[in-house]
């Protein structure tokens, strides 16, 4: 049973926020490398804020910013 | 009809029997506005204009019959314009709620702006259909005038009734169980009753909002097959968003199936605190036509009996 295809979720990754330079790669999307887990969460609260967009905490660590 | 020279007069009890059949007609349109009050995107405007437009429908119906019976044939075409007109008024309010989509909490969807509009247009039929057969009543009896109305005006409801009841659909109340369900959020991400519905919850600020005022609902199809039905996607977003119309919506809105068991999930984070009205919104909810499926028909059919 699929969408119906009006309704189709545009997700848009904004930024990603990650605590390990191995994982900053290239993309068409912000990556930002922060040095400390609680500097990570005030990056991503700001610019979740700021683009009144949503956060997706990865069990790895990292934050995404998506908009739906 | 009478002709004076090359005019034609209408005579006394014809526009006794137009405008009686008008009348019924048009308060057969508000008798049906009001069952779908919530529906409307703008009130009085919305109401006035449709009950102008059953006005419309209504004496396109009076008409018919007198038309017909001086044997103005020609005049009997402009049905068609009935026709048009009705087909607008689906368009029309197509296109009104398909533009207002982005300016509401979530989405209705393209089915179930389908669904509202088909209503409009059927609403339009039914007073049509109302004054044409009040009028024909009226003309065929052979009493004086008053019991001549009097009848018609019978015929006229009987037949609002009969159609009322053949155009009304059912709701997600009449084919599944709606709970209220337990929210939780473990590791950023929120699970009502068990059911895993979303990670979007990935700030510590967001976890709290759910924790604190998430609500939820988890709608149980009375059998398998219903969940033909609630597992439309269509469907599940006109529930939702008719708890978010209802409710307000202070943030997030999630809609989610479960595979195994059927289950559906409603949540959001409503702006009025209500469990009960929230599982009463989504019982009442309508089955859209276009997810609807007859199960009986369907099974005959798959089982190719002879």
């Amino acid at each position: 049973m699929g969408r119906e295809s009006s309704m189709k979720p545009n997700y848009e990754i904004l930024a990603y926020i990650t605590r390990n330079k191995e994982r900053v790669l290239n993309g068409s999307s912000l990556v930002l490398l922060a040095d400390s887990e609680e500097s990570s969460k005030e990056m991503t609260v700001d610019i979740a804020k700021a683009m009144k967009a949503d956060v997706v905490h990865l069990k790895n660590g990292d934050y995404m910013i998506i908009r739906v | 009809m009478v002709k004076i020279g090359q005019q034609q007069h209408i005579l006394p009890e014809e526009i006794s029997i137009i405008v009686v059949a008008i009348v019924v007609g048009t308060l057969a349109r508000a008798w049906v506005l009001k069952e779908d009050y919530r529906q409307y995107p703008s009130y009085p405007n919305g109401v006035l204009i449709n009950i102008i437009t059953g006005f419309v429908a209504a004496a396109l119906g009076a008409v018919a019959l007198p038309a017909l019976m001086s044997k103005n044939f020609v005049a009997v075409t402009f049905l068609t314009l009935a026709l048009q007109q009705f087909r607008d008024v689906r368009k029309t309010e197509k296109e009104s709620l398909s533009d207002l989509e982005h300016t509401e909490y979530t989405y209705r969807g393209s089915a179930y702006i389908d669904g509202i509009a088909k209503t409009f247009e059927s609403r339009n039929y039914i007073a049509f259909i109302t004054s044409f057969f009040t009028s024909l009543t009226i003309s065929i009896l052979p009493f004086n005038i008053w019991i001549n109305i009097a009848g018609g005006i019978l015929v006229g409801l009987a037949v609002f009734f009969f159609l009322k009841r053949f155009t009304k659909g059912k709701t997600i109340g009449d084919i599944a169980q709606v709970k209220p369900g337990k929210v939780e959020v473990k590791d950023s991400s929120l699970y009502v009753d068990g059911i895993y519905v979303s990670n979007l919850l990935g700030t510590d600020n967001a976890e709290k909002l759910f924790k604190e005022e998430g609500m939820a609902v988890v709608i149980y199809p009375n059998e398998n097959h219903f969940r033909i039905n609630l597992d439309n996607f269509g469907q599940r977003q006109a529930a939702l968003f008719e708890a978010t119309r209802a409710l307000g919506n202070k943030r997030y809105n999630f809609t989610r199936k479960d595979y195994e068991k059927g289950r559906v999930v409603i949540t959001l984070v409503p702006i009025k605190q209500d469990i009960d009205a929230l599982i009463e919104v989504v019982k009442k909810c309508p089955l859209l036509e276009s997810a609807k499926k007859s199960h009986d028909v369907m099974k005959a059919n798959l089982k190719e009996e002879k």
